[in-house]
């Protein structure tokens, strides 16, 4: 059975790119042969490459990081699960979008760390007040209310860990 | 130990060993390089290193090692005098200065030969008198070779008066033009000229740059050849003044002058052009009195006509191609050169063949560079290391698994050379053996030497100086853009094997894996189906 991944370059000597939905068939498909170290990979060229997997490393957040050189090129590659791409997305768009009624799910739109909690649920919020402050390459980040409610839930606690796409609070 | 070897057992008629204990004043390959040829013949080796070099190779290879000083070069091995006294303090004889570095300062040599210490290589006077360009074309000139066409003496950029004869100079050279710095090399001190009105611009600005470069401001003016090839001749000469060409190599593929790839012989000379070559390069060399090894650069234009460039006074980073094509070994000839002996049977008879070469050898220069990223320099630690071997393949290198590629030096890696009867064959052994290297852990330049290996204009010969910023761009997005796919397959795979995100991989089935994998015939389709039952069994869910 396939199965579903999103894979995207990060940092060091990566050009920048859009992370793609990569299908992993198993039965005769596109990788022929894998191991701890190697793996032959059948591209759309028809073409049998050799890549060398080096070890696949956690991050705090749980995406998968993996250095991957074939033909020589050295590629540093994050993998996550497509349903969990798919929230990011939604994340994103939610984002994006502040809708004016209804209840709002407030999402993270990048990794980090929730530094503090400003808010507990049942309490009324004006839009724009803080209701968390999320830690991100040494930077504190507000997050402010997109409008004004009350909060039905704080799904994250004070010093949690946290991926683009988590839900940290709801907002009615 | 081999010093009592009887004298008959040495084919090059070399019967002792030519030092007792050899100074290598480098680092990195060349170091090795050199500490090899030292063993071979019985001759102790002392290594000098920086802080950087600590546990590099060189140092964990030689007999001895003295510590120079901190990283950067100026602090270490530049250090003159630092290295003649770790020369005197550990009782060396001789002191091969490899390439870079101090190969090619004649105050160095002056320095080892003041201190009583042969210096292996061509003597301070000549380093001297090579190392000033326009000196080296005045003395080629005067013998008889052909100059690039330009001027003999040092434009006097300090005089405003003589702009106007400078660019009468300029007029009769013809447009564009080079202003190179008399002191230079690797393209400092140098600005092309496309018109009359740019020349006083820069005159001034290749004389600033070549000042502070090299403490020596002189400039002067030469015609840009285009299109061109590289091709230089590796020449030998000994204390009673023979001096012997050993064959010309095609180093036509470089950017930014720095050279990528270098083959011989050079392809589709005849041999009368070759032979000539060699004469012109022999001359060249005579007239500066060399001694020890050199090698004459020459810019070989489309009329196929040879124009001298300089002489260089020191042992090449290519030097292993020509030593594979005329079987000798160039450092274990200097070091008997130093050592007083004159040219011997072998090397004299090598150049007898050299117009006439029997095989085709290639160099591939790995270097710890981005070919995606403008060749940007790429330092930190090797993965995995996995050099090609097999027949006629050579790799020269200080590297392995798990070394640090320090941002202080020169990036290259390793030497990848092949050798092959022609040079068809030599490409098909070359493709064959960087398809056989992985590096991880740092970005190489194996990508940009694969895509050379089996490109169709390189297997016609069709090189030049500018082959590499006319092709380079077209040939990178595809190849990288193949391979990131298959990575990408590649890291999908190993992730999910691994388990998905979050998950762990369950221990039992691990041990199953390894018995398939042990246990399976090396038998190439037995192996894809024991990997896939692998992968089978291994998938989650």
């Amino acid at each position: 059975m396939p199965r579903r991944l999103r894979v995207g370059p990060v940092g060091g000597s990566q050009p920048a790119g859009e992370p793609q939905d990569v299908e992993v068939p198993l039965d005769g498909g596109d990788v022929d042969w894998i191991d701890d170290v190697t793996a032959v990979v059948r591209g759309s060229d028809g073409v049998a490459r050799t890549a060398t997997i080096g070890p696949v490393r956690r991050t705090a957040t749980g995406v998968a990081r993996v250095e991957v050189v074939v033909d020589g090129w050295r590629f540093e590659l994050e993998v996550e699960d497509a349903e969990r791409a798919a929230l990011r997305r939604r994340a994103t768009r939610s984002a994006e979008v502040d809708t004016a009624s209804g209840p709002a799910d407030i999402r993270a739109i990048i990794p980090g760390r929730v530094a503090a909690v400003r808010v507990t649920a049942g309490d009324t919020v004006e839009a724009g007040q803080t209701l968390l402050v999320v830690e991100a390459m040494k930077m504190q980040n507000e997050l402010r209310a997109p409008r004004g409610g009350t909060v039905e839930r704080v799904a994250v606690g004070e010093g949690e860990t946290i991926d683009a796409g988590d839900l940290l609070v709801v907002v009615r | 130990m081999t010093a009592d070897a009887p004298a008959s057992l040495r084919k090059d008629g070399a019967g002792e060993r030519p030092f007792r204990r050899v100074l290598i004043a480098n680092r990195g390959e060349i170091a090795v390089r050199i500490i090899r040829a030292c063993r071979e013949l019985g001759v102790e080796t002392v290594a000098v290193h920086s802080d950087a070099d600590v546990h590099a190779a060189h140092v964990r290879m030689a007999d001895t090692a003295v510590r120079l000083g901190p990283a950067p070069p100026s602090e270490s091995y530049l250090r003159a005098d630092a290295i003649v006294d770790a020369a005197r303090t550990t009782g060396a004889d001789a002191i091969h200065p490899g390439y870079g570095f101090l190969a090619e300062r004649a105050s160095f040599a002056r320095a080892v030969e003041d201190a009583g210490i042969a210096f292996v290589g061509p003597s301070s006077a000549t380093i001297a008198a090579l190392g000033d360009k326009l000196a080296a074309r005045r003395s080629a000139s005067a013998a008889g070779v052909a100059v690039v066409p330009g001027t003999l003496e040092p434009a006097a950029v300090d005089r405003p008066d003589a702009l106007g004869a400078i660019a009468q100079e300029a007029e009769r050279i013809g447009y564009p033009l080079l202003v190179k710095a008399a002191a230079g090399g690797g393209g400092h001190g140098m600005r092309r000229v496309t018109s009359a009105a740019e020349l006083p611009a820069a005159l001034t600005a290749a004389s600033a740059e070549a000042g502070s470069a090299f403490g020596d401001g002189t400039v002067y003016l030469e015609r840009e050849i285009r299109p061109a090839r590289h091709i230089e001749v590796q020449l030998l000469g000994d204390r009673d003044r023979t001096v012997v060409a050993l064959g010309e190599r095609d180093c036509s593929l470089q950017r930014r002058h720095q050279k990528l790839l270098e083959e011989s012989p050079a392809p589709g000379l005849t041999a009368d052009e070759r032979r000539e070559l060699h004469e012109t390069a022999v001359r060249a060399a005579r007239a500066a009195g060399l001694e020890n090894a050199a090698t004459a650069e020459f810019l070989f234009d489309a009329d196929r006509r040879f124009w001298f460039l300089e002489v260089n006074t020191r042992l090449q980073v290519e030097h292993g191609v020509t030593e594979l094509v005329a079987d000798i070994d160039l450092v274990r000839e200097q070091l008997f050169i130093a050592a007083g002996r004159p040219l011997s049977d072998r090397i004299r008879a090598a150049a007898e063949r050299a117009s006439a070469p029997e095989r085709h050898a290639i160099q591939a220069r790995l270097s710890a560079e981005d070919p995606a990223r403008d060749f940007a320099p790429t330092p930190g630690r090797i993965g995995r290391w996995q050099m090609p071997a097999g027949p006629g393949v050579r790799v020269d290198t200080a590297m392995s698994a798990g070394e640090r590629v320090p941002p202080d030096y020169d990036p290259l890696i390793a030497k990848i050379l092949v050798v092959d009867g022609d040079r068809s064959a030599a490409i098909g052994r070359l493709r064959r053996a960087l398809e056989e290297t992985v590096v991880t852990g740092i970005q190489t330049t194996l990508p940009f030497h694969r895509a050379i290996a089996s490109h169709e204009g390189f297997a016609e010969g069709a090189l030049s100086i500018d082959w590499v910023d006319d092709h380079w761009a077209e040939l990178l997005r595809p190849a990288r853009t193949a391979a990131l796919g298959a990575a990408r397959q590649a890291a999908a795979a190993a992730v999910a094997l691994a388990g998905s995100p979050g998950g762990s991989v369950a221990a039992s089935e691990l041990p199953a894996a390894l018995a398939a994998r042990d246990g399976a015939p090396p038998d190439g389709s037995a192996w894809a189906r024991a990997g896939r039952l692998m992968a089978q069994r291994r998938w989650p869910r």
